[in-house]
């Protein structure tokens, strides 16, 4: 018999068993830990953590601003996105571009310095807003406090808009004209038609624009530590930190119990989102006619509505960038005059650059992310693989696996790794968030490269295989290549993610582990804004070179055209 | 060498149904041969090309190529593709977007680590046998239709295959081009004395290209034959029907008369060559095709096969009219010169060859 072990295989069980690893060990652990003593203690059987968390009387609280926070955020991100999406795809508002860019650019904002920017424009004491309106009005008090509810509201609900406008546009652009066209000629008016016809047709994406909104802010960590945290304000995500690195003992098990209910709820919540993933695909038509674009003459409101649209952007991508590097260079916060422009220096920057803690952070970051990435990267092209080629039941249950990770809130998988962690010699390492990371992010790997997978015709790696490749040989010489473009987009954002990352890092960080995102925080939670801002630009600095530098090797990689078949 | 099939199966499922893709499929395939499996699509043909190449596991049975075994379930042995020694060129062609010529075309010597003197020689003497003198740097996306095709059967050829498989290869050419690298494929494959096992659901390309002619319909091999024996002498209804335009009358053998039969049918009384279903008081399809029935002057000295019939259409194609013609209550599909002054309604003699009428069996 010359049936030897075949790779082709073998893959998909060895994949399973490491992605299987990735995304569920938190979770048992979290579940194990949750009914153990301590971290120290692991296996030994307690309630007590869960009657602990749960009758603790500041829990109902803790419930009642996590649901009004994340609600209230997908109000925000879905009404600001169906506004501009509407806006985009269906009238003829001028300078369309500004709508991509509005859509991507924040994404390349990292949370942390975004929500760090509204408190230094909003924060009552020392706000620049408020100082200016204060001068200006000569006004008692500050008008506005950005550490309240509302405040992280507003922020979160800004963070989320890139993908609540993600799911909307498309679904707004592929939607059949002819609904709308059969209302108008019913006589309805423009207006009528949108909220008669285009709305409810919509509902099924712009309920999963809510709900995937609600998911993604209850997994937030910068708004809830940053501006919440100082107001007092706690959410579940908060309230885990508070267990685990506040008061004078960190209790991982009572962490764990809290955790689970942040876990449940989110991996309903995901359920949902797919559930109405499939349903709006069955209802938004797409029509093959070709997309015929009916656009609204907006009439006088053109420019106005744009005014509100150049307002937007400005807000979201200038202002935070500008006032981090105006607070990186003035000593410290004061309204823009000819005064704060004498007395800018780079003594932060300089401060930052000897901070050993900052610098260690520094390469810490840059490796993760370029060593993270690249590992990150290379399972996602195999995962990618077996879930687009080799189509068996193993293969679908390798990306239910895979996409799980999507629906945990980063710092309850924090709580679990640790669990995990604290049992192995990786613990207190680098590697540790390495595996954290990578376990979180898998799909951001995994999106770009199973659609560039869907675009190769199978035939082109059949013929390999008929011309004498193996599987081996196939993968290097023909799927790869056809595969840079996919390859260096998910190395992009998978790196640009470990960068910046937060909310597993503040859990798994430890003396000597430290990364940028966390030294961020410290100097947050420590009022250091000037080294903050310095230290923050440096880091959306390296996330930039990052992206140029892969951009570029991508393109000298694939001097041949795009994949035609 | 030769590649034989024993009770080859194969189901696939699709939303819940079982289809069978080959149904205890049989199968020689002589050596330095171009055989072609033909068939309406669905049939399972190309199913059973993927088997032979190994692209696709059949569920019971055996393949051998030249005498070696490279799939048995019951002895459990498996030959992926790569080892299989063979080559196939796809239907899409699956030339590598992102190498140029040389690098599709040297890539099975590639595999095998030659030397790279011998690769480029051995690139350079395939490229000119298909006529691609001088594309080596060309970029694959760079290429014509018919290039590309040239490109691909290159690259099936150059390791010198044991067989070489070709799943429809012609269907994304246009009509003229097609014709022209169907010929030129013909003389190519003859030159080599190659085994090659050729899948379409084109007659007229099976027709011209193969020496022998598989029809396969949901599944099973219906018949095997050159492509004379599939067209005059066709065992099959479905198989007669399938190769070509055929008009089947049902009838009754009234007796046997030296080597030919005469049979009462719907049209009126038929003399056709005799043969093993022909015993007198047999039910019997007869199929004559379109172009051995002649018009004929109204007293022709012919005295059998005569009918007359009247004209229900006709539609000048340029070379022929086509006609149908009302024979008793049967419709006859003629193939009428273009130069006969014949209407639509006009009362005709016609004259069906006795030769070339034949017994279908089944």
């Amino acid at each position: 018999m010359n049936r030897t072990l075949n790779p082709r295989v073998a893959l998909t069980p060895s994949l399973i068993i490491i992605v299987g690893f990735l995304t569920v060990c938190p979770v048992v652990m979290l579940i194990f830990g949750s009914f153990s003593e301590g971290l120290g203690a692991f296996g030994s059987f307690t309630l007590e953590k869960y009657t602990h968390a749960y009758t603790d009387p500041a829990f109902a609280g803790i419930i009642i601003n996590t649901i009004i926070f994340t609600i209230g955020s997908a109000f925000v991100a879905t009404g600001l996105a169906l506004f501009l999406a509407y806006l985009n795809t269906r009238t003829n508002i001028p300078f369309k571009f500004l709508f991509r860019i509005i859509s991507i650019i924040p994404m390349m904002i990292p949370h942390i310095l975004f929500s760090v920017s509204w408190v230094l424009l909003l924060n009552p004491s020392n706000g620049l807003i408020n100082l200016f309106l204060r001068e200006i009005l000569s006004l008692e008090g500050s008008p506005f406090n950005i550490y309240t509810l509302q405040g992280m509201i507003l922020v979160e609900g800004l963070l989320d808009l890139p993908i609540a406008y993600l799911i909307l546009a498309p679904a707004m652009a592929s939607f059949d004209v002819s609904f709308e066209e059969s209302s108008r000629v019913c006589g309805a008016s423009n207006l009528r038609t949108l909220t008669r016809v285009t709305l409810p047709v919509l509902r099924p994406a712009i309920l999963a624009s809510f709900i995937l909104v609600i998911v993604r802010s209850l997994a937030s960590f910068a708004v809830p530590s940053v501006i919440g945290m100082p107001g007092r304000i706690y959410v579940l995500a908060t309230h885990i930190y508070r267990i685990i690195a506040t008061g004078f003992a960190a209790d991982y098990g009572m962490a764990a119990a809290v955790g689970m209910s942040a876990l449940a709820a989110s991996i309903t919540l995901i359920y949902l989102y797919r559930y109405l993933t499939s349903e709006s695909e069955k209802y938004v038509t797409i029509s093959s006619r070709g997309y015929n674009p009916s656009v609204i003459d907006l009439k006088n409101a053109k420019y106005p509505l744009f005014g509100i649209v150049g307002i937007l952007s400005l807000v979201l991508i200038i202002l935070p960038v500008l006032v981090l590097f105006y607070i990186s260079l003035v000593p410290y916060s004061m309204v823009p005059s000819a005064k704060a422009f004498s007395m800018m220096s780079w003594k932060h920057w300089i401060e930052v650059l000897r901070d050993p803690i900052s610098l260690l952070s520094l390469r810490n970051s840059v490796f993760l992310g370029v060593v993270g990435a690249s590992l990150g990267v290379t399972l996602s092209v195999f995962v990618a693989y077996v879930i687009v080629k080799i189509r068996t039941r193993a293969s679908g249950l390798l990306e239910s696996l895979s996409f799980l990770s999507f629906s945990f809130p980063g710092i309850v998988v924090g709580v679990g790794f640790m669990w995990f962690f604290v049992h192995t010699p990786l613990y207190a390492t680098i590697w540790a968030l390495l595996i954290g990371y990578i376990a979180t992010y898998l799909p951001y790997g995994i999106r770009p490269l199973t659609s560039a997978f869907v675009q190769i015709h199978s035939h082109l790696e059949e013929s390999s295989r008929v011309c004498g490749g193996g599987t081996l040989y196939t993968l290097r010489r023909v799927i790869i290549p056809l595969l840079i473009p996919g390859i260096v987009s998910g190395w992009i954002l998978m790196a640009t993610m470990f960068v910046r990352e937060l909310t597993l890092s503040v859990v798994l960080s430890r003396p000597g582990t430290e990364v940028l995102a966390v030294q961020i925080f410290r100097f947050a939670e420590d009022g250091l804004w000037g080294q903050l801002s310095a230290l923050g630009i440096i880091m959306i600095f390296i996330s930039s070179t990052l992206v140029v530098i892969a951009s570029l090797i991508g393109a000298k990689l694939t001097k041949v055209e795009t994949v035609s078949q | 060498m030769g590649i034989s099939i024993k009770g080859l199966n194969k189901d696939y499922f699709s939303e819940g149904k079982r289809i069978r893709a080959l149904a205890d499929v049989d199968l020689t395939i002589p050596a330095r041969q171009i055989f072609t499996l033909l068939g309406p699509s669905g049939c399972g043909k190309t199913t059973l090309l993927r088997c032979i190449v190994g692209l696709e596991t059949p569920d019971s049975g055996e393949i051998a190529i030249g005498g070696e075994t490279v799939w048995s379930k019951e002895k459990g042995i498996f030959v992926p593709p790569e080892k299989r020694g063979l080559n196939m060129v796809f239907q899409t062609y699956a030339i590598w977007p992102h190498m140029n010529v040389f690098d599709n075309v040297a890539y099975p010597l590639q595999t095998r680590k030659e030397p790279k003197k011998d690769i480029i020689k051995k690139v350079k003497k395939t490229l000119r046998f298909v006529q691609l003198e001088g594309f080596e740097n060309r970029p694959a996306t760079k290429l014509s239709g018919g290039q590309q095709q040239r490109v691909a059967l290159a690259r099936a050829l150059i390791a010198e295959p044991k067989v070489i498989l070709f799943d429809e290869p012609l269907s994304n050419l246009d009509a003229k081009l097609r014709e022209e690298t169907r010929k030129e494929l013909r003389d190519f494959l003859t030159e080599l004395k190659i085994t090659a096992v050729y899948v379409t659901h084109d007659r007229v390309e099976a027709l011209a290209l193969s020496d022998s002619i598989a029809v396969m319909k949901d599944g099973s091999i219906m018949e095997i034959g050159s492509p004379k024996k599939i067209y005059f002498h066709s065992d099959h209804r479905f198989v007669a029907d399938f190769i070509g335009r055929a008009n089947l009358v049902e009838g009754r053998v009234r007796a046997v008369e030296d080597s030919y039969a005469i049979i009462d049918s719907s049209i009126g009384t038929i003399t056709c060559p005799k043969s093993p279903d022909t015993s007198p008081g047999n039910t019997v399809s007869i199929c004559i095709r379109p172009e051995f029935i002649r018009v004929m002057e109204k007293n022709t000295r012919e005295s059998r096969n005569i009918f007359r019939g009247k004209v229900d259409s006709l539609v000048f194609i340029g070379e022929v009219y086509e006609g149908e013609i009302i024979i008793g209550d049967t419709r006859i599909f003629t193939r009428i010169e273009p130069t006969l002054t014949i209407r639509e309604g006009d009362e005709i003699t016609l004259f069906l060859d006795p030769d070339h009428c034949f017994v279908i069996s089944e």
